[in-house]
């Protein structure tokens, strides 16, 4: 049974819903049947958990690979006069047609691809990590520009300094530029988190069960939007709130360690 | 090599740099003996800045060979990283790191590099701070520090890798008058213990007092060379003699 019907809810209900006007008696009928009615609630906290692992999931991977095509990129960029090695210039080429593609399609697309097309996942795991692979994929593109910009801020002296000392090309950035780039790279990984956190509620197309697919289910299981699909939209809410107000916090302590 | 020569540290032989069409640097032929103090003076867009960056391949030679123990390092097959922890440098810029302190600024090379343990690295960084009279400033971060003494930390910085030569670009340039002594002072001593220095400096003060041999660079070529007495009491070509000119 996945549906009480208004004239038996009321029956049961506490005398002081009943004592309330017919409108608001509907709005809290339908309060219940998101939430409370056969344990709905349990389905949204099970989609948030979905949209925790994506989310975190996707960040990891899209660091990873941000971090290794910046690097990739300022090192070419390094090159202005003279030749860069074959590899870097084939890892450079790669590394343009990975931003062109993944900046110029749209990420619904990319899930129905990725969904359809190539995983094709058959279990549960094997959805949730296909989505995982896909955003983190997606956000990299956006984090190697956020990367790039961090490591282009520090001054080339500093390069310098840890070359003339003899520090290879990776030592350097490792030791000396990357701590550095860090503090002005943070924050703006920051939001690319909070934009990844929104653009998980599109996975619900390769059917992951994230927190927007519950809130659908629950919106087919009781015939009503308007409750699922706010609350859906408050939830959301909080979490950035919450969210971005840690950030805040950390870009204080960040810009405090200043010297 | 040249069996004749067995002192030279560093053998450069018709070195050029070109920026596309831009030649910086038309053929440079010098040696550098070990213990010798070369002053390399000349008019700014000389190449003499080049010149030095060249030396340690900051700027990757277009042509022509540098012989640093008996290798050409400006061969590109050359690991180039080796012979870097053999070649301090000091910058017009200080370039220290400004998120570490100056004991870590002096600490991090030796230690990651040369396999020194943390406490080998800390004597040997103490003992170098002692030497230019700021071991109480260890703890300090650079952006803590004068100019004068931010400059001081990175010839220590350099030296903590126990190089064989020492090349300064325009070392004091970037420092407010008063603080120009204290850092010559430094590269006095430094000299008076035999260190190879190669040294871009428009200190002409320094350079006569100092230097065993004075290069003027003028045009991507040594225009002239001499012992400075030589070369700033008695200029022999024309650009030269203008250069001194302008600039005693």
């Amino acid at each position: 049974m996945n549906f009480v019907s208004f004239s038996n809810w009321i029956t049961t209900a506490p005398a002081w819903i009943v004592s309330l006007p017919e409108g608001l008696q509907n709005f809290m009928y339908q309060l219940f049947q998101t939430f409370v009615f056969a344990d709905r609630w349990k389905l949204l906290v099970s989609g948030l958990k979905i949209t925790f692992i994506v989310t975190l999931g996707a960040l990891a991977i899209g660091i990873v690979i941000g971090l290794i095509i910046a690097i990739t990129r300022t090192l070419y960029s390094n090159y202005v006069v003279t030749k860069p090695p074959f590899i870097l210039k084939i890892l450079n080429a790669i590394a343009n047609v990975y931003l062109t593609v993944i900046r110029g399609t749209p990420m619904m697309v990319q899930l129905l691809i990725m969904g359809f097309v190539i995983f094709v996942p058959k279990t549960d795991t094997g959805t949730i990590v296909c989505g995982i692979v896909t955003l983190g994929i997606n956000s990299g593109a956006y984090v190697a520009e956020i990367v790039r910009s961090g490591l282009m801020s520090i001054p080339k002296g500093q390069t310098e300094a840890g070359r003339s000392l003899g520090f290879n090309y990776i030592q350097t950035m490792w030791y000396i530029v990357i701590p550095q780039a860090i503090k002005n790279i943070l924050p703006a990984l920051g939001n690319e988190m909070i934009t990844l956190l929104k653009d998980t509620s599109l996975v619900s197309v390769i059917a992951l069960r994230d927190v927007t697919k519950q809130a659908q289910n629950i919106q087919s299981l009781t015939y009503n939007a308007l409750v699922p699909y706010l609350s859906l939209a408050v939830i959301y809410l909080v979490i950035v709130i919450i969210l971005t107000r840690l950030l805040a916090l950390l870009e204080k302590r960040l810009r405090r360690s200043e010297h | 090599m040249n069996t004749e020569k067995k002192d030279a540290v560093i053998r450069v032989e018709n070195l050029e740099k070109h920026f596309g069409d831009n030649k910086v640097l038309r053929g440079i032929t010098t040696e550098i003996d070990r213990g010798e103090v070369v002053v390399i003076i000349g008019a700014s867009g000389s190449g003499k800045s080049t010149f030095l960056r060249c030396l340690n391949c900051l700027e990757d030679p277009t042509g022509g060979s540098i012989y640093f123990d008996g290798v050409d390092i400006a061969d590109v097959s050359v690991d180039i990283n080796i012979h870097r922890q053999k070649m301090g440098m000091v910058f017009q810029q200080f370039n220290l790191f400004p998120h570490k302190t100056v004991l870590e600024n002096m600490t991090l090379a030796p230690t990651k590099l040369k396999g020194m343990s943390k406490e080998e690295a800390d004597a040997l960084a103490m003992k170098l701070l002692d030497r230019v009279g700021l071991a109480d400033r260890a703890d300090s971060y650079p952006s803590q520090l004068s100019g004068g003494q931010q400059q001081r930390v990175a010839i220590v910085r350099a030296l903590a890798m126990e190089p064989d030569v020492m090349l300064f670009d325009e070392p004091t340039s970037a420092l407010d008058p008063e603080m120009v002594g204290e850092v010559l002072d430094v590269m006095k001593s430094l000299a008076d213990e035999g260190m190879t220095m190669v040294i871009v400096t428009h200190e002409m003060g320094f350079a006569r007092e100092v230097a065993d041999r004075v290069l003027f660079v003028a045009d991507g070529i040594i225009e002239e060379e001499a012992a400075p007495a030589i070369l700033f009491d008695s200029p022999k070509s024309e650009k030269l003699q203008n250069f001194l000119s302008k600039v005693l």
